[in-house]
């Protein structure tokens, strides 16, 4: 009797252990809160499927030695999340199954084109599905333009009046908070600007034009602008604060202000003040005009590796993030910062009520997410991701060209030749 | 007869030692020479990411591609400045503050205590209660002066490209100097007031009896601490690179050359091997000059 009782155990044991199927999750979602949703969100998963996932958490920053350790030991991961520049430079090393990723977003069907485009991989591949977005713009006291009779921040123009008019510096108050610091605040700053005015730092054939005429007009469209920001090398905790207390007329910013300007923690642990009317007399300019339309954002996407032994789970699990109710849950990790990437989630009532998201109201919301479609970025150029992009942005060769201009005065010419002299030699030009 | 149970006793004494210290050596090998043999390895080989993608072999071409690389002696030469004006500066700053400290006055275990924070605090709240004592406007340090009206309240310091190598040379000789403090002070306390009474007797004035009894009693401490130093401040990264991405010192090389976009492992690999081979080289003639080992 003992011993049938054991082989039966054992037998169980052997046959579960053999059918049972595990997947390995990366994600660059490290805070605590975040991984408890994720892994709830895993929990779900297995009691539905079957499925185990091991969920890791990846600081962005050392992804790819991360990458490089798990590779020498063979334990890559079977899908990953993670921003679209690792993801289309993983898919160049060829790591990424470009058609299974194809596959899953053509099964959705409703995924952004603006936001897919910026992972196509060619042949109908794709590096990765997109999965959740932001998009930057001015975020602007609407209060303050009505008072003073100004116009949307959208245009080059409206942008540098606001920025003088509003400027009065013996109040402690400045037209905006522009980042000075040679950082990637500063160059997403930049790309926006830059792309309004048609610049862009590589050509089609991936020649270095940081030093054509529109790319020096855009440098002295942010040197000009520098003269109405608040004095210093400021970066992006000084933009958030200078806003939310009252100091600044105008920042660059990400969605991921939403709760910053709505919730009244959050914000007291920012400025130790709460203003409830700022939300309301907040206005969001989502795109910027000069001889172009430009509209930047970044994407987050899903990538499954050509390594993986699980695919079929790992597609499983992929789906499972972005459908209903799964993703809605994903999504309210970080209120207006994550937007959904698919049509049907973006209109659905249900991720509309979040205590954020309300107070904006659906319209607002609806105009946030419309800027998917139109974003723009220097890694991206006529249906071509440009990788070379990739490696400039690590040696923060725009930040450092406008930390330079504005630490010695360099005139936009010097500036712009600083920085295409400094590229090539990064690329080995 | 006699001679030769001796000799058992000291070769079975010698066995017994060996395995003594056997599980040192298997951990150290395991953990320090097998991570380097393989890194030099690798710095033969472009390393490829996909696992279904062979690493291929290079020769010397890494090697030949730093050597040959411009900004890599210009980093070279920034960090040999770097590290000899911090473990300078951090000596003098240490011996200073230990030979006061040396003395007997009120409240001396406090402020003993106290000297230890720079080096104890975490480094990443050290940094940024130095960005927020020098922010423009709104800086504690910076409304001070500004109300001295010794400089202009907007002004930048800590983030001015310009300063970059002034900023972070004074951040480590501030930050590190407690350490040279402690190991100096440790060896003041040790030296007999005999030796001190002796040149008293001979007439010696506070400078004679520092030339002539402190510093020969602590050369073999600021020695040692200076190889040390100078081993850490070498290979410096993380302070250097949170407070300024301009101070362009060989660990920021490496970065930048190396992991800034898709890891060439390789490369990394061959530029560590070749700092590796400078330190030893420099390490070795110091130990044997400076240190008289």
């Amino acid at each position: 009797m003992k011993k049938s009782l054991l082989v039966i155990t054992i037998l169980t044991l052997v046959i579960s252990g053999l059918f049972a199927q595990s997947i390995t999750f990366w994600t660059t979602e490290t805070e605590s809160n975040r991984m408890q949703r994720i892994q709830a969100l895993a929990t779900i998963f297995q009691a539905k499927t079957g499925i185990s996932v091991s969920v890791v958490p990846v600081q962005e920053n050392n992804m790819f030695s991360r990458l490089a350790a798990s590779k020498a030991a063979e334990t890559l991961p079977d899908i990953m999340e993670d921003g679209i520049e690792p993801l289309v430079l993983l898919g160049t090393e060829g790591l990424m199954d470009t058609k299974l990723n194809a596959k899953i977003i053509n099964d959705f069907g409703d995924i952004y084109t603006g936001v897919k485009k910026l992972l196509y991989a060619g042949n109908g591949g794709y590096y990765g599905i997109p999965f959740h977005a932001w998009v930057q713009g001015i975020w602007y006291h609407k209060n303050w333009f009505d008072k003073d009779d100004l116009a949307t921040p959208t245009s080059w123009y409206n942008i540098l009046e606001a920025a003088k008019k509003l400027n009065d510096p013996s109040k402690e108050i400045y037209g905006i908070v522009l980042p000075k610091q040679a950082d990637d605040y500063a160059e997403q700053v930049f790309t926006e600007i830059a792309l309004a005015n048609g610049a862009r730092p590589f050509d089609a054939q991936g020649n270095v034009t940081l030093d054509t005429p529109e790319m020096i007009q855009s440098f002295a469209f942010y040197k000009e602008l520098g003269k109405y920001s608040m004095p210093g090398f400021t970066t992006v905790l000084d933009a958030l604060k200078g806003y939310l207390s009252g100091k600044a007329g105008m920042i660059f910013y990400s969605t991921y202000i939403m709760d910053d300007l709505a919730i009244r923690d959050v914000q007291e642990s920012r400025i130790h003040n709460f203003d409830p009317q700022l939300v309301k007399n907040t206005g969001f300019a989502n795109k910027m005009i000069n001889v172009d339309t430009s509209s930047y954002g970044q994407v987050v996407g899903l990538g499954i590796l050509n390594s993986s032994k699980n695919k079929t789970a790992a597609e499983k699990f992929a789906k499972f993030l972005m459908t209903g109710d799964n993703y809605i849950y994903w999504l309210h990790m970080a209120p207006g910062g994550m937007n959904p990437t698919r049509k049907s989630i973006a209109t659905n009532p249900k991720f509309l009520d979040n205590p954020v998201l309300k107070r904006y109201g659906s319209q607002k919301i609806a105009t946030i997410i419309a800027a998917l479609n139109n974003i723009e970025r220097f890694d991206f150029y006529k249906g071509k991701v440009v990788t070379q992009m990739s490696k400039l942005s690590a040696n923060f060769v725009i930040g450092k060209a406008i930390n330079l201009m504005f630490a010695n005065n360099w005139t936009p010419t010097r500036t712009a030749e600083w920085a295409q002299k400094e590229a090539k030699r990064i690329l080995g030009k | 007869m006699r001679n030769h149970s001796v000799g058992t006793l000291e070769h079975k004494e010698a066995i017994l030692g060996w395995k003594l210290i056997a599980p040192t050596v298997i951990i150290i090998s395991l953990l320090i020479l097998y991570p380097a043999i393989y890194n030099i390895y690798l710095s033969f080989f472009r390393v490829s990411l996909n696992p279904a993608v062979p690493n291929q072999f290079m020769g010397w071409k890494n090697y030949v591609g730093i050597l040959k690389d411009p900004t890599f002696w210009k980093s070279f030469g920034i960090t040999v400045t770097f590290t000899s004006i911090t473990v300078i500066g951090s000596l003098l700053l240490g011996l200073g503050v230990a030979i006061m400290m040396n003395r007997k006055f009120y409240g001396r275990g406090i402020i003993r205590a106290l000297i230890l924070l720079p080096y104890v605090t975490p480094l990443i709240s050290s940094v940024f209660a130095w960005k927020y004592i020098f922010l423009p406007l709104n800086g504690p340090l910076v409304q001070f002066l500004s109300s001295l009206h010794l400089m202009n309240s907007g002004t930048d310091i800590i983030n001015n490209p310009n300063n970059a190598f002034v900023v972070v040379s004074f951040f480590n000789i501030w930050r590190n100097f407690p350490f040279v403090y402690l190991m100096i002070l440790a060896k003041l306390q040790s030296i007999p007031s005999s030796l001190y009474e002796a040149a008293e007797m001979d007439g010696a004035n506070w400078w004679k009896k520092f030339m002539s009894v402190t510093l020969p009693e602590l050369y073999f401490v600021i020695a040692s601490v200076a190889l040390l130093r100078g081993i850490w401040n070498f290979y410096k990264f993380n302070e250097v690179y949170l407070l300024s991405k301009f101070a362009g010192t060989l660990p920021i090389y490496i970065y930048n050359t190396a992991f800034a976009g898709i890891p060439h492992q390789g490369v990394a690999a061959s530029a560590a091997t070749i700092l590796f081979v400078v330190m030893i080289g420099l390490i070795t003639l110091y130990v044997k000059k400076v240190l008289k080992w």
